[in-house]
Formats: structure tokens, C-alpha cells, sequence
């Protein structure tokens, strides 16, 4: 054994990863051939079906973040629509009309002693795409009021959207028949072959079909639309001042998730050959779920496993455990051994594996990301030391140079209920310029760069970049326009990478969709290769702060560093105007000074800034403009030195200079 | 039966219902104003709730609605049976609180809520395999008493639950008004950071949510049993998504706005059922739900001041 | 430096951290009994860490904090207000769908409702007569400066030997600035200690005893109020200038 581990210690890890894929597939390929037995062939291509209600569930819980409690109400639209269309519950009159159709091969013509009649005969293999785009519309439909919602009202909403559904194929007897459910589904066909009601056609196509949707979900989550979905799940706030279309996105997860559900339904009614209102039930959406759970919230190969896992434990090894006690009770002589029932049991066994799993080990059985080792002292100095400045700055190119003002703001008044946090305040920022904002606390300026950012609405006043109105745009639209920030209280995507971190940031330059995500045609690759060379690069103007760093997940990393990463994620949206807040909190003087000089160098190049310090050496060094705010509203303008003499602010600051030397 | 006659029983019914609700609501909306988690276990222990009524009023000797109690004992053992009932309710959502939901309390994300339904799953199969599928008839022993409200009639059972819970919600909202640990509720779900700096302990405050919670769940329960004659490991779904429904459409948090909620379902549903046909109330309800979520998210009374001062 | 015996307050080197953000370091304060004690310092250095350390919501990762010589650093909030320490939060923190007199409630939580609740709050009454005209609104429907009188009164109606202020004048208009600081005198000469966290370094030093000077998380100076009104270099640290070669 040993020696075994030993001799596969030697080969690389993705060697080994394709070694145990491969292996992976034999076996499900000879599966059927020497394991002659249809039940047990049969349980196989159950967990196929689970595994991809799971995987469709996971890009909606584990990679977007949406807990989805009625995900088995797209289940039951897939199913009931190839049910519909293949058996003998809705027989219109046959007219001429249907003719063409009939060509297709979509409908025949039947009679059953008295006029004749339509009997559908869609294609299973037809109906897997449209039953997909079919649930997807139903997720879009009923995304488009629900996503707006917080998570847990979400989870309540589709909740009782999961209930609604069995409901309603109770009741619409005359399309579904009722509690009895449909009968004479058709089996699917290939080439002329029928699948018959043997096991193992089903086993291979339902293995297909977990195939097909592993390779769609991994090519998703390794994407520009899967690193959105994460960044969504992590901060949303964050994720929308980075440029991610909100509403859009998780439209988009809800709507893929549903697809894979709609596509399982067609697969799960074939194999049945009927479907009632019982089989979509909440306890089909809580078992995906607790599936999902068991496996890893969004861990692809996880979510399998946990599909497998479950499917399996209730037809093998429940059944047998039944059997061994009640055999250990008929030799003890225990009456309860010899009547208990695992089997039955199987939903209570799903509830204590949820709370296990929350209690004991939330990221599943195989986490989606694994914690990076930490780095040697070597692997820490690999990249170029920076002394007061960025390195290889002429790599990320020169800012365009506009002329005049990049930021215009006038009369800008915002309140929350009664209280106003900025009354009135007018500011520009010149194209080129530094302009710094400062403060006491509370005295509004991190609401100013909400309202910038388009975070907070504003009551008054208007706010124009490049001389055209930001006022009322999302945050997303916003950042588009070249507007990013950093923020106070440091919104990173805390279980991402350095690297995907500053990747998101670049979302609103790059144009991959979900489709070119899957297809990943040369294009796609070109623009991946180069996003990922402009985020290395963008991470290296850090030197050995964060190039070594690049693979582990911010959520390890230093203050400092984490400040850095907001910076670098900042700069990769390709900005004309930075906002940044309080960049250097929390820093010793070092790498404050360190920091500052970076600010100074991107400054150089032509980027526009707009800054909130509190330490006035880091804004006279920066700044040519020193706006100050107290109560919401600006109290003095000017450049650093005369600001800084200003009676006005060293009152504001100080407090009332008049009082204290009365009482001295 | 003129239509009037018709909706005025479909209105006697409704407050039965509505009663119910309220009392379930407000467990959901103690917790969720303190901890802003939807307990999903608060769905099975209603039904659990039923079951122990069921049991406690079993041990009086009492099965189906033959045997007729008045007077003294009648009091008695309905008291008794509330007693025993929210008592083990309430002991039932603090043991889930403290150890199940405790641990979990710094955590971000869903993790909180995905324990609730595992625990709400663990309820209802653990009473599925320890009592079976088939429902159980729920001892009765009120009078069969009832009154002409002009056409409408007017059941003592029904009287009776009108008045247990607006006792009990009498009692509760003295509680929360007027108690030192009420007080002490109330400024932990307006600021917890702060309470905890006024000395209040704020897991005990936590576990008095859960317990007041999970008794009134327990007695929302027995008066299922009481109403319909009957319980089954099948009852927390629908009857908790409508105390769901009932607790947001008076403003999720807001105690005053879940009796209202309450209410308002239980009309909604007894009334829409009679015009649209029971099968849909299901849909009449969740509609409502996300007809509220969506246009009105602050629900009916809302919050009665922002946030943070 | 107080050196007296009758001290109440005394941190002796105490670390904190925020996850692995090294917030309070190796910081010690003494606060004499009956003193008004400032802690100055410019944004981030540790102020408001300071007031939750004491209070118990931030626990040090090393060193002591004792009241009245016993340790109390592993104690929950709960016992400390009982043992006599009251907070007047950041930015009043009322609980705003409470009524006035349900927050003064709230402050005597950690005592019996008797005869000495009733004395607390006819003092709190004598020393604000406008939070008694207002004891039935709604405490979030107040301005911001009634609403510091409150929080204030709150504080007393623990009946605390020591109160820790943060920022008192966050936010609040100069007139009321002024009024809070007069009362602030009123109370200490009634016999409460007072440790302040304040921006407002004038107005803080014009009433305290002592301060001290935070900067990145350490004390960079101290000494009697008078000392540090009189050092041309309170003014560069409160302000959080870096003594760094070549800084402007």
C-alpha cells in the first residue's frame, strides 16, 4: 500500500488528475458489461440523474450563491413537458394544420375509434435541448422579481415556487393527469433502436449527459461569467462596484441551473416512462441540496461525488445495513434490530447529514478551494524588490491623457431618513489632477464616494464624469464608464485568489459570454491568455508583496497586502479616475510611504485620482487639491499647504482652538 | 346559505385559521428580529407541537370526540394540555438553539439557515417513522356547542381558539412591552452590539426567543388538532409557510405586524378558497408572498424607525 | 503620569488584534479615580478599540486590564457594567424604535427597579431637562444632539464609577458641543470618572485632567491636560503625520 502511494507520489498532479479520469472511465464504461445485474445498473443511472440536478444546483447555490429551496419545480417542468409531448394525455383533432409537423416526425396521425387525432412524438433527443432552454425560460421568468430579493427571502420565494409547481400538476388534470400522473411515455430512440425499459441504455446516456454537464460547469466556473458568479456569492456590493451586472448574472445562474434541471427532467421521465406530481416534490429539492452540501458548495467533482454518495447509500448500502441488523437481531434476540428499517429512515439520515455538514465540515467532502500552502522564505523573494514605487510600471501602459475635468460634482445632497450626510457639496477633479478629500469622522466622505460609485442615491445635486451625467446608473454602469474604488473597510472576495480577484476586476473589459465560456473558441482563449497576463502583470507592480502570492486566496493575506490586491483590482478595470479610500489605514509608516509613492507613480502616467487620507503627509504629497468636509458639508479648498493652516479646519480637526486657550 | 351567510362563515372560519398563523408567525418573527435567520425548524415543530397535544390529552384518557368534557375539567385539562405542549415546544427550539444554532452564529453565509431545514427534515421523518403516515385523530372534548351567527354557525371550539390565542398574544406582547427581558429582546434586535453594552446577555435573550417561538408553535398545534380533528406528520409545510407568509406581510420582526399577518391569511385563505376553490389557496398564498416580497419588502406595519439612529 | 493609589482603570500592556491587523500594541493607561482621562489620536489608531477592550467586545490577546486592582480582561460585558462601567457608544447608538425612557430603562438594566432607579433618573432628569419633556418619543425620531443626552443619561442610569465615552461630539453642532462638555464636567464633579475618546482634541484637553496621544496603535505621549495643550507636537500626531525621513 505503501509502496503503491509511493509510486504515485512520482507523477505529477495533473498527470495523476488525468490517470484517475481515465480510470473514472473505464470503469463506467465495463460497468454494465461485467456487473450483470439491471437493479444495480439501474441505481447508476439514478445517481446520474441526481448528479446532474446536482450540478445544476450547484452553479446556482455553490457558484452564485442563490439558495434555491424549489430547484425540483424545473425538474418538473422538463419532465412534464417531454411527458406531455410523447404520450397519450393530450390528443388534440388531427387537421391538415398538422401536417408539416408530422413530416418532422413531431406528431402522428392516430385514431382510437372515433375522429381522428394528434398524438405527439417529439424527440428525446429534441427534447433534451428544448426542454433545457424551456425551464431556463421559466427560470428567467421567475428569476426576474425573485433575484432582487436578500438570500433568505430568496430561499422562502422559491421555496414556495417549488410547491406551486407539484400543485399545479395536480390540478391541470386535463394536461397532466392529476395525482395519477402520466402514463405511455415514450422511450427514447436512437438510430431507430428503442431503449426499451433495460437499464443500461439509460445508465450510458445518463453518464453522457453527467459528462456533458461536468465539462459545461468546469468550463463555466473557469471563466469571465463562473468568476462573476463567485465574486457575486462573496460580496455583492463589491462584485457590482467591480463592474458585474447584478441582475444579469444571476439571471444567468438561475437560468443555466434550470436548464440542467429541465434537461434531467426529459432524461428522468424517459427512463420512468411516467411522472406524477410526488416525484418533484420538496424532497427531491432538499435531497439535490443536501447533495450539493454534502458534496461542496461549489466543488463540481464534489457535488458528483455527493449525488453518487447519496443515490447509492439508498439503493445498496441502506438496504444491506437493513439486513445485517436484522440478522445481528434474530442472533441477539433484539426486537428492535429485527425490525428497523434504514431504507424508510433515509430522509432522516439526509436531515443529520445537513446538520453534520453545517456543524462539522461546511465546505463538503471535496472543498472547492483548498487552502494554499504557505510560502517558503525563497518563494517569498521570487520577483523584483520595489523600493518606493512600482515595479515594471511600463508594463500596464500609459493612461490616456483627457483634458479638462474628469469629475464634476455639484450641489450633491444625500440624506438617509432624517439625517443628511452630505449637504450641498460641489468638487472637481481635473483630468490628470490628485485631488484629496478629508475630514474628521462622520463628516461624509466615504458617502461621497458611494454616491459616486452609485451605491447611495443622492437627494440633490448632479454628478458628471467626462462631462456626461453619472447620476442614477448602477454601479456597474458606472464603473464601465472608467470610474473604480477601493474601499475603507477592504472588499475583497475573500475565498478568491489573488489572481481571481484582480481577474474580476478586468469583468467589464472582457466580452466572454456563457456560450463562449463552454465553446472556448480561439478568441475566447486569446482574450483569457490576456487577461490573465494583464493581471499578473498588474499583481507584479507589487513586487514580491503579492507576486508570490498570486495563487492563494486573499483571505490569508496580510492587512497590508489585502489593501494592495484592492489597489491592483482597482487598477485591472482600467480606469480614467481611481477612487480611493483611506488606501493606507491600517499601515505602519513603511509601507505607507511605499504605498504613497505607488499612488505617485500611477498619478505620472496619467491616471486621475480622487483620495480620502487621514495621514496629511501622504496628502501633501500627493495632492494638488485638498477638499476638506465637516458635517456633510465642504468647509475649505485649496492646495495642501494653505489647508492646512486653514482656521477653519484646524478647528474642525482640533475642535475649538477659542475654548482651550480661555481655559489655559 | 345566502352568500352573505357564506362569507360570513368563510370569515368565522378564516380568524380560526388566522389565529393559528399569528401564533406561528410570531415565532418566526422573534427570531428573525434578533438573529435575521428564517427558521425552517419552526415548521416541524408545529407539527411536533401537535403531536405532544395529542399525547397530553391522550394521557387525560381522552380519544376522538366522543367523550365530552364541561365545566372544571374541560378548563383543566385544556389548560394542562397548552401547558405540557408549549413547555416542551419551547424546550424543543432552545435545545436546537443552543446547540445546533449556537455554534453556528459567527458564521457568514447560509450555513445557519441550511441547519434549520436539515433540523426541520430530521422532525418530520423522526415523527413519520415513529407514528406512520396515516393521520391521527385528535381528541376533542369541547361541547359540541354552536351558535347562529345569521346564517353562519358559530362553533364553541372555534370561540375557544379566538380566545387561547389572543390570551396568548396578550401575553406576549406584555411581555415584550412591559418585561425587563422583553425590553432587553426588543433593544437586541434594534442594536445587539449595544445591548450587550447595557450589560443584557444576549444568548440568554436569544434563547428566550426561541423558546417564546417554539411554545407558540406548540400551541398554534394543538389548536390545528383542535380545529380539524386531526394531525399528521404532513401539517408543518403548508400551516408554516403561511406563518412565514403571515409574519412578512406584517413586516418581518415586527410583533404587532405578525398577529396582523396572521390574521389577514388565515381570511385570505379561508375566503379565496370558497371563491377560487381550496386546491389554489396554496397559490392564492404564495402569490401573496411574493407579491409582498417583491413590491412591499418591509411588509404591512414594516419597522416604525430606521435602523440606526 | 497618575501615580496615586487610588487608581480605577489600568491597562498594562495590552495587544489586541482584528484577524491579523495588530490593532492596540502593548498599550498601557492608569485612570485615577474622580479624573477626566482623553485619548487623542487621529482616525484608525485604536481609540474605539480602546473603549471595546474595556467594555469587553474586544478581548486582548495579551495583558491585563484591571478595575478597581481586580482583572477583568476575561470577564463578559454583562459583569463589568455590573461592576460599575458604563459606555456612551460611537455615534449614541439608542435603540431607535425604543421610546427615551425605555433607553434609560435599557442603561439601569444590571439593577434592580427600585428606589435607586428613581433617584438615577430624577438626576438624569435635573441634568437634561429635554430628555424628560421628550420620555415618551420614540428615541430614533430625536436630533442628533438630544439624542447624545441620552445616550449620556443611559450611561448614568447604571449608576457607573467609571464612564467611557466615545466621541461625544461626533457629529453634533458646535452649540451642542459645548453643552455636552459642560455636562460632561458636571458629572465628573459629581464623581464619575470619565475616560473620553475624542476627536475634538481642544475641546478635550480644555476638560480633562490628563491624555494620552495614540498613533498606529501606540502611545506616542502623555501627560496632564496643560502639558499636552502646550506640545507643538500633539498637533502633527493627532493628525497622523509620519515621522519619516523625507516626509513633506
Amino acid at each position: 500500500m505503501i509502496r503503491l502511494r509511493r509510486c504515485f507520489a512520482g507523477i505529477p498532479a495533473a498527470r495523476r488528475r488525468q490517470l484517475g479520469l481515465l480510470a473514472l472511465t473505464v470503469f463506467i464504461l465495463v460497468f454494465p458489461l461485467v456487473h450483470d445485474n439491471d437493479a444495480d445498473i439501474d441505481s447508476m443511472a439514478n445517481a446520474a440523474a441526481y448528479a446532474t440536478l446536482a450540478l445544476g444546483l450547484n452553479i446556482v447555490v455553490g457558484f452564485a450563491g442563490l439558495l434555491d429551496l424549489g430547484y425540483a419545480a424545473f425538474f418538473a417542468i422538463g419532465a412534464y413537458f417531454y411527458g406531455v409531448f410523447t404520450s397519450f394525455q393530450v390528443m388534440p383533432l388531427w387537421s391538415d394544420g398538422w401536417a408539416p409537423l408530422a413530416m418532422l416526425g413531431l406528431v402522428e396521425k392516430i385514431n382510437q375509434g372515433g375522429p381522428d387525432l394528434v398524438h405527439f412524438t417529439l424527440s428525446f433527443w429534441l427534447a433534451l435541448p428544448a426542454a433545457a432552454l424551456l425551464a431556463a425560460g421559466f427560470g428567467v421568468l421567475f428569476g426576474a422579481p425573485t433575484l432582487r430579493l436578500r438570500g433568505d427571502y430568496l430561499a422562502i420565494v422559491t421555496l414556495g415556487f417549488g410547491e406551486i409547481v407539484p400543485i399545479v400538476a395536480r390540478n391541470a388534470e386535463s394536461v397532466t393527469n392529476g395525482a395519477a400522473g402520466l402514463n405511455g411515455v415514450q422511450a427514447p430512440r436512437l438510430f431507430g433502436w428503442n431503449f426499451g425499459v433495460d437499464a443500461t441504455p439509460y445508465y450510458y446516456a445518463g453518464m453522457v449527459l453527467v459528462a456533458l454537464l461536468i465539462f459545461v460547469s468546469i468550463r463555466l466556473r473557469d471563466s469571465r461569467i463562473g468568476r462573476a458568479w463567485m465574486a457575486i456569492r462573496e460580496d455583492e456590493v463589491a462584485a457590482s462596484a467591480m463592474g458585474i451586472d447584478l441582475v444579469r448574472l444571476k439571471l444567468l445562474a438561475f437560468a443555466t441551473g434550470a436548464a440542467f434541471a429541465g434537461a434531467t427532467g426529459v432524461f428522468y421521465v424517459a427512463k420512468l416512462q411516467t411522472a406524477t406530481p410526488e416525484m418533484f416534490g420538496f424532497p427531491v429539492s432538499t435531497m439535490v441540496l443536501v447533495m450539493v452540501v454534502l458534496g461542496g458548495m461549489g466543488s463540481v467533482w464534489g457535488v458528483v461525488l455527493g449525488a453518487a454518495v447519496l443515490q447509492l447509500l439508498q439503493s445498496w448500502f441502506l438496504p444491506d445495513l437493513t439486513e445485517w441488523c436484522h440478522a445481528l437481531g434474530a442472533l441477539v434476540g433484539n426486537a428492535w434490530l429485527q425490525r428497523v428499517d434504514f431504507v424508510e429512515s433515509v430522509e432522516l439520515i439526509f436531515g443529520v447529514i445537513l446538520v453534520a455538514m453545517m456543524l462539522f465540515r461546511r465546505e463538503g467532502l471535496i472543498p472547492a478551494t483548498r487552502p494554499a500552502p504557505a510560502l517558503s522564505f525563497a518563494a517569498q523573494h521570487v520577483a523584483g524588490v520595489q523600493r518606493g514605487g512600482f515595479v515594471g510600471l511600463e508594463r500596464i501602459g500609459q493612461w490616456p491623457k483627457g483634458g479638462g475635468n474628469a469629475l464634476e460634482i455639484s450641489g450633491l445632497t444625500v440624506r438617509f431618513g432624517g439625517l443628511t450626510a452630505l449637504s450641498n457639496v460641489t468638487l472637481t477633479v481635473p483630468a490628470g489632477g490628485v485631488v484629496a478629500v478629508i475630514g474628521p469622522n462622520g463628516s461624509g466622505k466615504s458617502t461621497l464616494f458611494n454616491a459616486i460609485t452609485g451605491l447611495v442615491p443622492a437627494q440633490a445635486g448632479g454628478i458628471r464624469f467626462e462631462g456626461k451625467d453619472i447620476l442614477g446608473l448602477k454601479p456597474h454602469d458606472i464603473l464601465r464608464r472608467g470610474v473604480a474604488r477601493t474601499f475603507q473597510n477592504i472588499r475583497l472576495f475573500p475565498n478568491l485568489t489573488v489572481l481571481e480577484n484582480v481577474l474580476i476586476g478586468q469583468h467589464a473589459r472582457l466580452a466572454t459570454g456563457p456560450v463562449g465560456a463552454v465553446l472556448r473558441l480561439p478568441r475566447t482563449r486569446a482574450e483569457e491568455a490576456t487577461a490573465v497576463q494583464r493581471a499578473i502583470d498588474i499583481i507584479a507592480l507589487f513586487g514580491n508583496r503579492l507576486a508570490p502570492r498570486a495563487g492563494q486566496t486573499v483571505s490569508g493575506l496580510s492587512y497590508a497586502n489585502r489593501r494592495r490586491v484592492e489597489v491592483a483590482r482597482a487598477l485591472a478595470t482600467r480606469p480614467r479616475l481611481l477612487l480611493l479610500d483611506e488606501p493606507t489605514a491600517g499601515m505602519n509608516p513603511a509601507e505607507t510611504l511605499e504605498l504613497a509613492e505607488q499612488i505617485r507613480s500611477l498619478h505620472r502616467l496619467g491616471l486621475t485620482i480622487l483620495l480620502i487620507e487621514h495621514k496629511l503627509d501622504v496628502v501633501t504629497r500627493l495632492a494638488d487639491t485638498v477638499v476638506v468636509l465637516d458635517h456633510g458639508g465642504k468647509i475649505a479648498e485649496g492646495p495642501p499647504d494653505e489647508v492646512r493652516r486653514n482656521e477653519q479646519v484646524l478647528r474642525a480637526y482640533l475642535g475649538r482652538a477659542g475654548r482651550a486657550a480661555a481655559d489655559a | 346559505m345566502t352568500t352573505f351567510d357564506l362569507f360570513l362563515q368563510q370569515v368565522i372560519n378564516g380568524l380560526s385559521l388566522g389565529a393559528m398563523y399569528a401564533l406561528l408567525a410570531l415565532g418566526f418573527t422573534l427570531v428573525y428580529g434578533i438573529l435575521e435567520l428564517i427558521n425552517f425548524s419552526h415548521f416541524n415543530v408545529f407539527m411536533v407541537g401537535s403531536f405532544i397535544a395529542l399525547w397530553t390529552l391522550q394521557q387525560f384518557g381522552l380519544s376522538g370526540q366522543e367523550t365530552i368534557l364541561v365545566g372544571l375539567p374541560l378548563a383543566g385539562v385544556l389548560l394542562a394540555a397548552f401547558a405540557v405542549t408549549m413547555l416542551a415546544t419551547g424546550a424543543i427550539g432552545v435545545g436546537i438553539e443552543r446547540f445546533l444554532l449556537r455554534p453556528l452564529r459567527n458564521v457568514k453565509g447560509p450555513a445557519a439557515m441550511i441547519t434549520t431545514i436539515g433540523v426541520s427534515y430530521i422532525l418530520f421523518n423522526l415523527i413519520l417513522l415513529t407514528v406512520g403516515a396515516d393521520s391521527k385523530n385528535f381528541p376533542n372534548p369541547l361541547p359540541p356547542l354552536a351558535f347562529a351567527v345569521g346564517g353562519a354557525v358559530l362553533r364553541l371550539r372555534e370561540v375557544l381558539i379566538w380566545i387561547v390565542a389572543t390570551l396568548l398574544m396578550l401575553a406576549l406582547t406584555f411581555f415584550v412591552q412591559r418585561t425587563k427581558l422583553g425590553k432587553a429582546m426588543r433593544a437586541t434586535a434594534q442594536d445587539p452590539e449595544a445591548a450587550r453594552m447595557m450589560g443584557v446577555e444576549v444568548d440568554r435573550v436569544i434563547m428566550t426567543a426561541f423558546f417564546l417561538g417554539s411554545a407558540l408553535a406548540g400551541a398554534s398545534g394543538l389548536i390545528f388538532g383542535l380545529y380539524y380533528n386531526f394531525t399528521s406528520y404532513l401539517i408543518g409545510f403548508n400551516a408554516g409557510l403561511r406563518g412565514f407568509t403571515a409574519a412578512v406581510l406584517g413586516g418581518i420582526g415586527n410583533v404587532p405586524g405578525a398577529m396582523l399577518g396572521g390574521v389577514i391569511i388565515g381570511l385570505v385563505e379561508a375566503i379565496g378558497g370558497q371563491l377560487i376553490g381550496t386546491a389554489w389557496a396554496d397559490v392564492i398564498i404564495f402569490a401573496i408572498l411574493v407579491l409582498v416580497l417583491v413590491f412591499r419588502p418591509a411588509g404591512l406595519l414594516g419597522r416604525l424607525a430606521p435602523d440606526r439612529s | 503620569m497618575h501615580d496615586g493609589g487610588d487608581t480605577i482603570l489600568r491597562f498594562e500592556d495590552v495587544n489586541t488584534y482584528y484577524g491579523d491587523l495588530h490593532v492596540l500594541k502593548n498599550v498601557s493607561y492608569t485612570i485615577g479615580r474622580g479624573e477626566i482621562v482623553s485619548l487623542l489620536g487621529g482616525n484608525a489608531c485604536g481609540k474605539s478599540t480602546t473603549m471595546k477592550t474595556i467594555m469587553g467586545v474586544v478581548r486582548p490577546v495579551s495583558g491585563r486590564v484591571l478595575f478597581d486592582g481586580a482583572e477583568i480582561q476575561d470577564l463578559p460585558t454583562s459583569a463589568r457594567v455590573r461592576r460599575g462601567i458604563a459606555p456612551v457608544l460611537e455615534a449614541r447608538r439608542l435603540f431607535p424604535r425604543m421610546t427615551v425612557y425605555e433607553n434609560l430603562e435599557m442603561g439601569a438594566y444590571t439593577r434592580p427597579k427600585g428606589a435607586e432607579f428613581a433617584q438615577d433618573l430624577d438626576r438624569v432628569y435635573a441634568l437634561f431637562p429635554r430628555v424628560q419633556e421628550r420620555r415618551r418619543q420614540i428615541a430614533g425620531t430625536l436630533s442628533g444632539g438630544e439624542q447624545q443626552m441620552v445616550a449620556i443619561g443611559r450611561a448614568l442610569m447604571a449608576r457607573p464609577r467609571l464612564i467611557c465615552m466615545d466621541e461625544p461630539s461626533m457629529g453634533l453642532s458646535p452649540l451642542y458641543v459645548e453643552q455636552v462638555f459642560d455636562i460632561i464636567q458636571q458629572i465628573n464633579a459629581q464623581g464619575t470618572t470619565i475616560f473620553m475618546v475624542e476627536q475634538n482634541a481642544s475641546m478635550a484637553l480644555s476638560i480633562a485632567h490628563r491624555g494620552y496621544v495614540l498613533q498606529t496603535g501606540q502611545v506616542v505621549l502623555s501627560g496632564t491636560a496643560k502639558q499636552l495643550r502646550e506640545n507643538p507636537a500633539i498637533r502633527e500626531a493627532y493628525l497622523g503625520e509620519l515621522q519619516v525621513p523625507g516626509a513633506a
